[in-house]
């Protein structure tokens, strides 16, 4: 950083502190030349009544004034008049430049102790300038930090405001746009029922469809409010033993593993720090994506583990023998309402994932995912063990 | 419809009106229902005064209640219900649309009898308005001050 010179800084603080009346340079240097004539002037009218050595003091005083109202400079010709002033009037012989050497030591003493208390008074002079300018810079900073608060109290209010306005948004899609859908399907139900008789094969296969397209809708009207609910909602965090959670999600997936032929293999899980009924959702989730995608395997392969490479992270993963993905899409995987796969082939509203992503996000944990077409899939996510990170 | 019935049906919505009338009609409960359209129309009937002056004084066996009504909404109509001594007695079922929790925690800490999400799926819908007839007009008991049974 570019450190104006003292000169510019004593004027900036001049102008800036209000205290000290900006000086021009003539100001400055008149000021000493004022000080020093008044100086000479007591000196020469006290000398007229006799009353000896005042001059020396005088002087001191005129130049100490200089230095501390006007600077360096201004106590430097302050300093040269007086030196002057005082040979020329009150040093032998008088009325010239000379000096005796009788009272050669005394003009030297003088001489010394001017010098001594311009230099004394030009460095306090610093030393104040300098406290003022840090007093100015820390006001500054104390006016920036406050428009910096207000800044940031602006920001939440409006963060609130907003998050409000969401709410609000996703009661009414609760509430409102379920009603609807409710109706589609009700009245055409009844209408399947009511004109069985009447209506050809084609108009039954269309009324199905309008009954599937309501279901359809009502279902990704529920999963984007549960995924917007959980962005939303506060974890309440435990520790939280991830081998009896992934028990909780096996028999919580019965229904959908009866008949089927699994082989399931659960290593050693550890305990770890989270929101638990969130951390479910996420095996839930893994794992009957898993049991789904497996499904078209004679002997379906599961596997459910972790890895521990950092002593601080715990990586889980779900591996299986499913269809897989390409690697191309991987970066959709995660995303909301993206499927990698044809509805007919495998149902879904494509929420599951980014849900595990969000939950694995809130604390402090990453999701990514690894397979191939045909060959299985394997899903990690990462979590800290203390849970000290959260988002 | 007669004035005498046994359920009180607060709901502002015609489509959906029909369609539990159509669901509790499947067990005959239909001609026990009495249809308010609003809050405000629900307490007209609850404390006898308006159109239904005439009617007998005696409390319906059961209020199913949507919450989000024009005029006086469902939380309201609940806590005047449940804060009169006359009324509260009378079982009410929240019937709604709302998944969310919060109106879940305020309709039970105003005392609610039951909270039922009205369920998207038509069967699913039917089966619950059916349940909650049956359970509430018919195998309960009311509690004193009722309709009688016809």
């Amino acid at each position: 950083m570019n450190q104006p010179s003292i000169e510019t800084r004593q004027v900036m603080v001049q102008r800036k502190g209000g205290l000290l009346k900006p000086f021009s340079v003539i100001q400055r240097y008149g000021l000493a030349v004022f000080s020093v004539s008044v100086a000479l002037g007591l000196a020469l009218l006290v000398d007229r009544y006799h009353v000896r050595d005042v001059e020396a003091p005088l002087f001191l005083f005129a130049i100490a004034l200089t230095a501390w109202y006007a600077g360096a400079g201004p106590a430097a010709l302050a300093f040269a008049l007086s030196s002057a002033g005082f040979n020329y009037y009150f040093t032998e012989p008088y009325y010239t430049l000379y000096v005796t050497a009788f009272d050669l030591p005394y003009y030297i003493v003088f001489l010394l102790f001017a010098a001594l208390i311009a230099w004394f008074s030009t460095v306090r002079r610093r030393v104040e300038q300098d406290l003022r300018q840090s007093r100015d810079d820390l006001e500054k900073e104390v006016t920036q930090r406050r428009v910096l608060n207000e800044e940031l109290a602006r920001r939440s209010d409006e963060l609130q405001a907003i998050n409000k306005e969401l709410e609000a948004f996703a009661y009414s899609v609760s509430h409102d746009l379920r009603a609807p859908i409710r109706h589609i399907s009700g009245f055409t139900e009844l209408l399947q029922k009511n004109v069985a008789t009447v209506v050809n094969d084609r108009g039954q296969r269309h009324m199905s469809m309008i009954l599937e397209s309501a279901k359809r809708m009502g279902n990704l009207i529920d999963d984007l409010l549960a995924f917007s609910r959980i962005g939303r909602a506060e974890t309440h965090k435990t520790m939280v033993s991830l081998q009896q959670l992934v028990q909780e999600a096996q028999s919580e997936l019965a229904q959908e593993t009866e008949g089927r032929n699994i082989n399931w293999k659960v290593g050693k899980l550890p305990a770890c720090y989270g929101d638990r009924s969130m951390l479910r959702l996420v095996l839930v989730n893994l794992i009957s994506n898993a049991v789904k995608f497996t499904r078209t395997r004679p002997q379906a392969e599961i596997e459910i583990g972790s890895t521990n490479h950092k002593p601080d992270q715990i990586v889980m993963f779900i591996k299986d023998n499913g269809v897989g993905f390409d690697m191309k899409y991987v970066n959709k995987l995660f995303g909301v309402f993206q499927r990698l796969h044809a509805p007919e082939a495998f149902e879904g509203t494509g929420i599951g994932l980014a849900t595990v992503q969000r939950i694995v996000h809130r604390h402090g944990g990453r999701t990514w995912a690894e397979g191939a077409l045909d060959k299985g899939a394997t899903f990690y996510f990462s979590l800290s063990k203390s849970g000290e990170r959260d988002l | 419809m007669s004035a005498f019935g046994r359920i009180l049906l607060v709901e502002d919505d015609p489509k959906d009106v029909e369609l539990t009338l159509t669901a509790l009609d499947d067990y005959k409960l239909a001609n026990e229902v009495v249809v308010a359209r609003d809050g405000e129309e629900a307490l007209d009937y609850l404390y006898c005064r308006g159109k239904f002056q005439t009617r007998s004084s005696d409390n319906p066996a059961v209020l199913l209640l949507d919450l989000k009504l024009p005029k006086v909404d469902g939380l309201e109509v609940l806590q005047q219900i449940k804060s009169d001594e006359k009324l509260k007695m009378i079982p009410v079922v929240v019937l709604t649309s709302s998944h969310e929790e919060k109106d879940m925690v305020t309709s039970y800490k105003l005392g609610v009898n039951a909270y039922v999400v009205k369920p998207v799926d038509f069967h699913e819908f039917v089966n619950a308005v059916k349940e909650l007839g049956v359970f509430w007009a018919v195998i309960n008991e009311p509690p004193p001050g009722s309709i009688k049974k016809n």
